[in-house]
C-alpha cells in the first residue's frame, strides 16, 4: 500500500503515451494515402479488401469499447462482479476481431500477398499489423486487469486509477481502428 | 587544383545568390558583433564587487519585450522577401518563354560513384565530364541509377538533388569559358569523396566541335598494341561494365568511348595522362578504394596494349 | 508548510539499502537521484566514445589523400560519431538532468512513475551496447546518423550495420518517450501546495516542454525504423523506386522527427542557462513569462520546419518557401531568449564561477550557432551550403557551443547538489579555456571550408592549399578538445574524494533543491519551504522584498 497517491498520474500518462502512439499511425496511414493508387496492375485496396466483411469485424472491435465502458463503469460504482463480466466481454470482442484479422491476413497470404508484394502490400500490412500488436496488447493488459480483479483489485482508488488508464488504452486501440477503417477500407477501396 | 568558392559567380544564374549571400552574412555578422559586445559590456561592466548589495531585481519590461520581437520579426520578414526574388532569378523554372515544357538539353544520371552524361539533342553519351556552351543557358535533367546523389558546382550555382525515380531539372549557365569545378554533394556511400564534377564552358564554336566530335564513334585501332587493347577490352570483363561505341554497351561503369578526350579520369580521382591511366588499371583500389571497379589483374603486357588502346579513344 | 507524507518505516529500508548494498543499490535502484546520475554516467562513456570518433575522423582528414582510415571505416565513425552524440550522449545526459532535477524542483519525493524511470535508463544501456555491438559485427551502419534511403537499404547497405542501428534506435527511443511521458506525469501531478505553473523554475518549464516534444516526436521516428526495417528485412517497398515508392518519403518522415529532436537537444540547455545566469548575476531571469511562454512557440513551430532540412531536394520553390518563412519565424523566439538573459545580467553583480564562464560562452556560441542556422533559412543560400562544411560548422556550434557548454555550466553548478563536494575551480577554468578554445578552433573554419566548396561526409579530400591548411587547423583544435574532456573527467573524477564540502545552498540560490542536504536524503526533502513565486528560497531569504510582493506598494500583510 504506498504512503501517498498522487491522483490522476496514470490518466496523465495513459493519455500522453495515446497521442504519442497517434501520431506513429498517422505515419503509417499517411504512407498508405501516399502510396494509393500506385499499385494498378497487382494487388491493390480495391481488389484485395472486402469492407463489409471487415465492417463486421469492426463493429464487434467498436462494441468491445462499450463493454470496457460498462466495465469500467461497474468498477467505479463498486459492483466488481460485473466489472468482471463486461471484462471478459471486452477480451472476447477483441480477441474475435483478431480472429477475424486473422482470416484476412491468410486469405491473401494464401492468394500470394505478403508484405513485400507491391505498395500497397506493404502500407495495408504494415498499418493493419501494428494495429493487430496493439490490440493484442490491449489483450495482455485486460487479462492482467482480469487477474488482478479475482485477487480483490479495485477497492483502492489507486487501483480504480490504473483500471481507467487500461480502459483508456483499449478505447485508444478502437479510435484508431476507426481511422484505419475509414481510409483503408472505405477510401482505399472505392 | 583551386577552391570553388560559394562566393564567386560565374554564372548569373549564381549572382543572385552571391549577392544575397553577402548581404545575409553581413546582417547576422552585426548582430553578432551587437550580442558580443553586449555580452561582453555586461560582463566587465556588472561584475560583482566586494561589499555590494544584492542587485535591484529588475523582472522585466513588456515594451522591451515586445520592441526586440517586432525588430527581429520585422528584419526576417525583410530577408524573407529577399530570399524569394532570389529564388526567382536564381532557379528559374523549367520551361520555355511562353511557358512550354521543353526536353531537356543535358541528363545527368548520378551512379556510384560517377557521372553519366547524356546529350539527347547531340545524341551521344559521355561521362564525368560536362561541357557547356558558354552564355547559353542549358536545360539539365538530374536523376540517379541507384542511392540520391546531388549536383553541386558553387560557381554555378545551387546545387540539386539527384533522386532515383524522381528527375529533377535545373538550368546550368556558365557566362563565359572556363573550367569548373564541383562535387557531389549527397552522401552516397564509399566513393563519395571522389565523386567529382568538370564542367568545361566553351565558345559556342568549340562548344560545336566538342559535340561533333564527341558525336563519333571511334576510329579502328591502328597500332599492333591498340589492337591487342581492344580485344583484351572485349574478352576480360571490361566490356561488361564500359561502353565503347561499336564495341560494347553497358552502363554499369563510365562510358568510355572518347576517354583519352577528358582532363580527368575516375570522375576527377586523377589527371588524365597515359601514366595515370596505366596506375589506375594496374589498380583502381589504391586510388579509390571500395568503389565498384574491380582489379582486373593485367600483366604488363596486357597493361600497356590497354593503355595504348584507350589512349587512342579521342 | 508542506509535510512529505512518507511512512517512516520504508523510509528507514530504503536509507538503509542505498548504504549497505553499495553498487547494487545502484543497478536496482528506482530513485530518481541514482537514475540521474546513471545517466549523466553513462552518457559520459558514450561522450569518451564519440569524442574517439571525432578524433579519428579528424586525424584522417587532417591531410589530403590521407590514407589512416579506409572509406568504409571512415564512414562508419562519422555515423557512429553522429548518432552516439545525439541519441547515447546528449538526449540521455539531458534526461539524466531532467530527472534528477525535476522532481527536486516541484518539492516532490521522487517521478511519478520510479519503475517506468528506472526501466528507460536499462533501456537506453541495452539500446547503445546493441548499436555498439555492431562494430564486433564487423559492420557498424555506415549511412550517415540520418540515413538516407535508397542508401540505408539494401543492396546498398548489405549487411547488418543499418539492422542494429534501427533496432537499437527503437529500444532506446522506447526508453526516451517513457521518460517523457514520466516527466509530464509528474509536473503535472506532484507539485507541491503553491507551485503552480507560474512558479515553477523554468529548468522545469523547459523540462516540461521538452517532453512533449519528446512524446510528439519520437512516433515519427519509430515509424521511420520501422518502414526501413520492413524494406531491409521483410521486402517491402516504402522507399522503394522500383516499386512506386519513394526515398523521398523516408526524408520526410524522418526530419519530422529529426527536428524536433533538435530542439529536444537545445530546450533543457535553456533551462540550464535561465537557472545559472539569474543565480550568478544575482538577479530575477528577466521576463520569466518571455522564456516560458517563446519556448512554447517554439516547441509548436518545430513542428512545422521539418522540410528545411531538404530544400535540395526539388520540392518546389512554393514549399520552399513556405518552409523558409516558418524557419525564419522559428528564429524569433529562440533569438529573444538571448536579450533575455543579456538583460538578466544587466545590471547586476556577476560572479564569475566556472559555471557561469560556460554559460557566458554559451550565449555567444550559441548565437553563432543560431545565425548561421537562419542563414540555411534563406533558401538560395541553403541551395549552396547545404551539404557541406558549413553545416558541420553550424550544427557544432549549437550543439557543443550551445547544448555541451550549458550542460557544462549545469555541471558545475548542481554537482555539488549531487555529491556533496564542489568541483575545483582551477582545474575547472583549465577545462573552460581549453574547450571554448578547442571549439572555435576546430570548427570556424569549418564555416570557411563550407563556403570553399568542401562537402560534408566526405573521408578525404583533393589537394587544394587553402582545405589544407583550414582542415589541418580543424584537426589540432580537435585535440586541444580531446585534452578538456580529460581535464574534465580529472576534475570530476578528483572532487568527488577531495573537492570542498558543499553544504545545502553553496551558490546562494533561489530554487527547492538546494532547500535541502547535498546530496538529498532519499526522500528529498524533510520539509519542504513554501512556495508562492518561482524563486521560494529568495522569498526566505528576503523577507522584506520577496518576488510575491513585486508590483505591490504595501506588503500583504499590513493591512
Amino acid at each position: 500500500m504506498p504512503a501517498e497517491f498522487i491522483h490522476h498520474k496514470n490518466r496523465v500518462l495513459i493519455l500522453a503515451f495515446i497521442f504519442s502512439e497517434s501520431i506513429f499511425f498517422a505515419f503509417l496511414i499517411t504512407a498508405f494515402v501516399l502510396y494509393h493508387g500506385r499499385s494498378p496492375n497487382g494487388p491493390n485496396a480495391h481488389n484485395t479488401l472486402d469492407p463489409l466483411k471487415t465492417g463486421m469485424y469492426s463493429i464487434i472491435l467498436w462494441a468491445s469499447s462499450l463493454t470496457m465502458w460498462l466495465s469500467e463503469k461497474s468498477m467505479m460504482n463498486f459492483r466488481m462482479d460485473r466489472c468482471k463480466r463486461w471484462l471478459e466481454a471486452t477480451m472476447i470482442l477483441g480477441g474475435i476481431f483478431l480472429i477475424g484479422q486473422g482470416f484476412e491476413y491468410h486469405g491473401m497470404f494464401a492468394k500470394g500477398i505478403s508484405i513485400g508484394t507491391d505498395l500497397f502490400a506493404t502500407t495495408f500490412f504494415s498499418t493493419t499489423g501494428f494495429h493487430g500488436l496493439h490490440v493484442f496488447i490491449g489483450l495482455i493488459v485486460l487479462l492482467i486487469m482480469r487477474g488482478l480483479t479475482s485477487a480483490g483489485f479495485g477497492q483502492e482508488e489507486y487501483q480504480r486509477e490504473g483500471f481507467i488508464a487500461a480502459s483508456y488504452y483499449w478505447h485508444f486501440v478502437d479510435a484508431i481502428w476507426v481511422a484505419v477503417f475509414f481510409i483503408l477500407y472505405v477510401w482505399g477501396t472505392r | 587544383m583551386h577552391a570553388s568558392s560559394v562566393l564567386q559567380a560565374h554564372s548569373r544564374l549564381d549572382q543572385p545568390i552571391v549577392h544575397l549571400t553577402i548581404v545575409v552574412t553581413a546582417i547576422m555578422f552585426a548582430i553578432l558583433v551587437l550580442v558580443f559586445f553586449l555580452v561582453v559590456y555586461a560582463s566587465l561592466r556588472y561584475r560583482r564587487r566586494p561589499g555590494m548589495a544584492e542587485p535591484y531585481q529588475n523582472f522585466g519590461n513588456k515594451k522591451l519585450e515586445i520592441t526586440w520581437t517586432v525588430l527581429p520579426f520585422l528584419l526576417l520578414v525583410s530577408i524573407f522577401v529577399l530570399t524569394v526574388i532570389t529564388m526567382g532569378d536564381s532557379d528559374p523554372p523549367p520551361t520555355t518563354a511562353n511557358g512550354a515544357d521543353p526536353s531537356p538539353d543535358l541528363v545527368i544520371i548520378g551512379h556510384q560513384f560517377w557521372w553519366e552524361v547524356r546529350y539527347p539533342k547531340a545524341g551521344f553519351t559521355t561521362a564525368n565530364e560536362i561541357h557547356l556552351p558558354a552564355g547559353q543557358r542549358l536545360l539539365t535533367r538530374l536523376e540517379a541509377a541507384d542511392v540520391i546523389h546531388d549536383f553541386w558546382v558553387p560557381e554555378l550555382g545551387r546545387k540539386m538533388d539527384m533522386i532515383p525515380g524522381t528527375p529533377n531539372e535545373l538550368w546550368l549557365l556558365a557566362d563565359h569559358p572556363g573550367t569548373f569545378l564541383g562535387t557531389c554533394a549527397e552522401f552516397c556511400g564509399n566513393e563519395h569523396a571522389w565523386m567529382r564534377i568538370r564542367v568545361i564552358s566553351q565558345t559556342p564554336q568549340d562548344f560545336a566541335d566538342w559535340e561533333q566530335q564527341q558525336a563519333q564513334s571511334p576510329s579502328l585501332p591502328n597500332n599492333p598494341a591498340a589492337e591487342r587493347g581492344e580485344q583484351l577490352f572485349r574478352s576480360m570483363s571490361c566490356a561488361n561494365c564500359h561502353t565503347i561505341r561499336g564495341v560494347s554497351s553497358a552502363d554499369v561503369g563510365p562510358d568510355l568511348t572518347h576517354l583519352a578526350s577528358r582532363e580527368t579520369l575516375a570522375a576527377g580521382r586523377l589527371e588524365n595522362n597515359p601514366v595515370n591511366l596505366e596506375a589506375w588499371l594496374h589498380d583502381p583500389n589504391n586510388f579509390k578504394p571500395q568503389s565498384y571497379m574491380p582489379n582486373a589483374n593485367l600483366k604488363p603486357d596486357d597493361l600497356s596494349a590497354m593503355v595504348a588502346y584507350l589512349e587512342t579513344l579521342r | 508548510m508542506s509535510e512529505v507524507p512518507v511512512a517512516l518505516p520504508v523510509l528507514r529500508k530504503l536509507e538503509r539499502f542505498e548504504k549497505e548494498a553499495g553498487m547494487l543499490s545502484w543497478l536496482a535502484s528506482v530513485d530518481h537521484k541514482q537514475i540521474g546520475i546513471l545517466y549523466l554516467i553513462t552518457a559520459l562513456i558514450f561522450f569518451i566514445a564519440g569524442g574517439v570518433e571525432a578524433l579519428l575522423m579528424r586525424t584522417q582528414l587532417m591531410f589530403p589523400e590521407n590514407r589512416f582510415l579506409l572509406p568504409d571505416a571512415y564512414n562508419q565513425i562519422f555515423t557512429m560519431h553522429g548518432t552516439t552524440m545525439i541519441f547515447l550522449v546528449v538526449v540521455p545526459g539531458l534526461l539524466g538532468l531532467m530527472v534528477y532535477l525535476v522532481p527536486l524542483m516541484i518539492g516532490a519525493r521522487d517521478m511519478a512513475f520510479p519503475r517506468l524511470n528506472a526501466l528507460a535508463y536499462w533501456l537506453y544501456v541495452i539500446g547503445g551496447c546493441l548499436l555498439y555491438f555492431s562494430f564486433f559485427a564487423h559492420d557498424a551502419p555506415a549511412a550517415g546518423w540520418f540515413a538516407y534511403t535508397p542508401l540505408s537499404e539494401k543492396p546498398y547497405s548489405n549487411l547488418q550495420g543499418m539492422d542494429y542501428w534501427a533496432l537499437s534506435l527503437l529500444v532506446i527511443g522506447v526508453g526516451t518517450v517513457a521518460t517523457g511521458l514520466n516527466v509530464i506525469a509528474t509536473v503535472a501531478t506532484m507539485r507541491v501546495k503553491g507551485m503552480s505553473l507560474r512558479h515553477l523554475p523554468l529548468f522545469t518549464w523547459m523540462s516540461l516542454i521538452n517532453s512533449f516534444l519528446i512524446v510528439a516526436a519520437m512516433p515519427a521516428l519509430n515509424a521511420a525504423l520501422v518502414m526501413l526495417l520492413i524494406d531491409r528485412q521483410l521486402h517491402g517497398n516504402f522507399f522503394k523506386p522500383a516499386a512506386g515508392g519513394t526515398p523521398i518519403y523516408w526524408q520526410h518522415v524522418f526530419w519530422n522527427f529529426g527536428h524536433p529532436e533538435v530542439y529536444i537537444m537545445v530546450l533543457p540547455a535553456f533551462g540550464i542557462i535561465s537557472e545559472v545566469i539569474p543565480v550568478f548575476s544575482r538577479k530575477v531571469i528577466y521576463g520569466y513569462a518571455v522564456v516560458a511562454g517563446s519556448t512554447v512557440a517554439i516547441a509548436l513551430l518545430s513542428f512545422g520546419v521539418w522540410a528545411h532540412h531538404m530544400f535540395a531536394v526539388g520540392m518546389g520553390h512554393f514549399l520552399d518557401m513556405i518552409f523558409a518563412a516558418s524557419s525564419m519565424l522559428i528564429a524569433v523566439p529562440t533569438g529573444i531568449k538571448i536579450f533575455n538573459w543579456i538583460a538578466t545580467m544587466w545590471g547586476g553583480a556577476i560572479r564569475f564561477t566556472t559555471s557561469m564562464w560556460f554559460a557566458v560562452a554559451f550565449l555567444i556560441m550559441f548565437t553563432i550557432g543560431g545565425l548561421s542556422g537562419v542563414m540555411f533559412a534563406v533558401v538560395p543560400i541553403d541551395w549552396q551550403l547545404t551539404d557541406t562544411y558549413f553545416v558541420v560548422a553550424h550544427m557544432h556550434y549549437v550543439l557543443f557551443g550551445g547544448t555541451a557548454f550549458a550542460v557544462f555550466a549545469g555541471i558545475y553548478y548542481w554537482f555539488p547538489k549531487f555529491t556533496g563536494r564542489m568541483l575545483s575551480e582551477t582545474l575547472g577554468k583549465w577545462h573552460f579555456w581549453l574547450t571554448f578554445i578547442g571549439l572555435n578552433l576546430t570548427f570556424m573554419v569549418q564555416h570557411n571550408l563550407g563556403i570553399l566548396g568542401m562537402p560534408r561526409r566526405v573521408f578525404t579530400y583533393p589537394n587544394i592549399h587553402s582545405w589544407n591548411v583550414l582542415n589541418f587547423i580543424s584537426t589540432m583544435g580537435a585535440y586541444v578538445l580531446g585534452i578538456s574532456v580529460i581535464v574534465f573527467l580529472w576534475n570530476v573524477i578528483r572532487s568527488r574524494r577531495h573537492g570542498a564540502l558543499a553544504g545545502p545552498d553553496p551558490w546562494d540560490a533561489w530554487t527547492l533543491e538546494w532547500a535541502t542536504s547535498s546530496p538529498p536524503p532519499v526522500h528529498n526533502f524533510n520539509y519542504v519551504p513554501p512556495v508562492r513565486s518561482a524563486r521560494p528560497l529568495w522569498d526566505l531569504k528576503h523577507p522584506e522584498n520577496p518576488d510575491w510582493q513585486r508590483g505591490r506598494r504595501t506588503p500583504h500583510h499590513a493591512r
